[in-house]
């Protein structure tokens, strides 16, 4: 079971290394998203200060949904998901390979994000760094388990596009905002320890979905 | 064919009984006065909404265990019903909102989860149209009813900690003092009850439709 995760994972990650195209384009949208923010919203920043998680969050959700939606459609159009099923492992491994991928790369999205944010739009973000990057494992754990499931139910999907956001953005709205408010509280300097209720509700939506997801992935992928 | 006459007779019977003693039994409440009324609709819609999703939930369970087709049936007829009042819901309570709380909309805890709870099952059924009608379709969609449902303690336990102005629930309080009165009690558990009669009619009436558009779907890619 471990070494098939670990299989489908390397192979992911091996895959996307070489062209790196799916990852930079993520990136690359995610910082068009941070400008437009900045220019759309005041400049002063007063108001910054009080939008910053929000802007951070909407721009992960944004960007990391791009990345989602390719999740599956190398699989796809190589024909290489029948070969993925009729491999001798459960689908339970194909769900956990392919979610710790996308983790992986969200986790390196967010990585740069934080400095990029910073940088662009709120600049006491960066002595958080750590605070905000452990944050982030706990939200991105959340986002990709879902994130994976739907993205495997639409793949063959007419308009997947625009039904990936529809379907996911809804179920992931308290993630949202327990992600915007325990970030409110690390900039605020008070760590985790000001928002201990918003964690466990972060942590009790990453486990309830990684089961669910784990379980109900088998009814995904059937022939 | 005959349970659908008697649960549709009962509950234009129900419903017409309910309209007249609303605007001729029903007491005027005395803090809200007229709009109060709109509860008797609001109410038994919220709660016919979260009894269809929750039969959706359960049908769509069934079906990713048994694999009959029926459960699936169900499970859509139930979630197309559980929108159309969950948006009834949302509108009458817009509508009591501005004379009472003095605005149309409020990002309250309760009135955000309904929302979001509508969104995700306009989702599901969007998602019903996309795919292509299979079996497939059916496993898809099973799986965000699922989903969805298994959302909801979290979607309202958050909202909850972000903001919250609704007055809690009245009906179900045991507490004597926001009890709400006798009269007013009455009526709105004899609209409840017409309400549910109806559901169990517009239910049965539109299985009874799925199963003959499955059919005749079916009859037409066979003469093909």
């Amino acid at each position: 079971m471990i070494r098939a995760i670990l299989a489908i994972l390397r192979k992911d990650l091996t895959l996307e290394l070489r062209k790196a195209e799916n990852f930079i384009a993520m990136m690359f949208f995610a910082v068009i998203i941070l400008l437009i923010f900045s220019f759309a919203l005041p400049p002063d920043n007063d108001n910054h200060k009080n939008l910053a998680p929000g802007v951070f969050w909407v721009t992960f959700l944004l960007s990391g949904i791009l990345g989602l939606s390719k999740s599956f459609a190398l699989e796809k159009d190589l024909g290489c998901m029948e070969a993925l099923l009729l491999a001798p492992i459960s689908r339970g491994a194909i769900f956990l390979g392919k979610m710790l991928g996308t983790l992986v790369f969200l986790l390196l999205m967010l990585a740069l994000l934080i400095p990029l944010f910073s940088l662009l739009f709120y600049p006491e973000a960066l002595p958080y760094f750590f605070e905000v990057l452990g944050l982030s494992m706990v939200t991105a754990l959340g986002f990709s388990s879902l994130g994976t499931l739907l993205s495997g139910l639409t793949t063959d999907v007419r308009f997947k596009e625009i039904l990936l956001p529809i379907l996911l953005f809804p179920l992931l709205i308290p993630l949202l905002l327990a992600s915007v408010e325990i970030l409110a509280g690390i900039f605020a300097g008070r760590g985790f320890q000001g928002e201990l209720d918003w964690l466990k509700l972060l942590v009790g939506f990453d486990l309830i979905f990684l089961i669910a997801s784990y379980l109900t992935f088998d009814f995904v992928m059937e022939l | 064919m005959k349970l659908v006459r008697i649960l549709g007779l009962a509950s234009a019977l129900g419903l017409g009984i309910t309209a007249w003693l609303v605007f001729y039994w029903a007491p005027l409440e005395q803090a809200m006065g007229f709009v109060q009324k709109i509860m008797y609709i609001h109410v038994p819609s919220v709660l016919v909404c979260y009894l269809a999703f929750f039969i959706s939930f359960l049908a769509s369970v069934g079906y990713l265990w048994k694999r009959t087709e029926g459960y699936d049936v169900v499970a859509l007829c139930s979630a197309e019903i559980g929108v159309i009042f969950c948006g009834i819901t949302l509108v009458t309570g817009a509508i009591w909102g501005k004379p009472t709380w003095n605005t149309y909309w409020t990002w309250d805890a309760r009135l955000t989860t309904t929302l979001i709870l509508f969104l995700i099952f306009v989702g599901y059924l969007l998602l019903r149209r996309f795919v292509e009608f299979s079996e497939q379709q059916a496993r898809f969609a099973a799986i965000i009813a699922i989903i969805g449902f298994l959302d909801i303690p979290l979607i309202h336990q958050a909202v909850t900690w972000w903001r919250t102005l609704h007055q809690t629930s009245t009906l179900f309080s045991m507490k004597p003092g926001g009890a709400i009165d006798d009269p007013l009690k009455w009526m709105l558990y004899v609209a409840m009850v017409a309400f549910y009669l109806f559901f169990a009619y517009l239910l049965t009436k539109r299985i009874q439709l799925e199963r003959q558009e499955r059919e005749l779907r079916r009859t037409l890619a066979a003469l093909e």
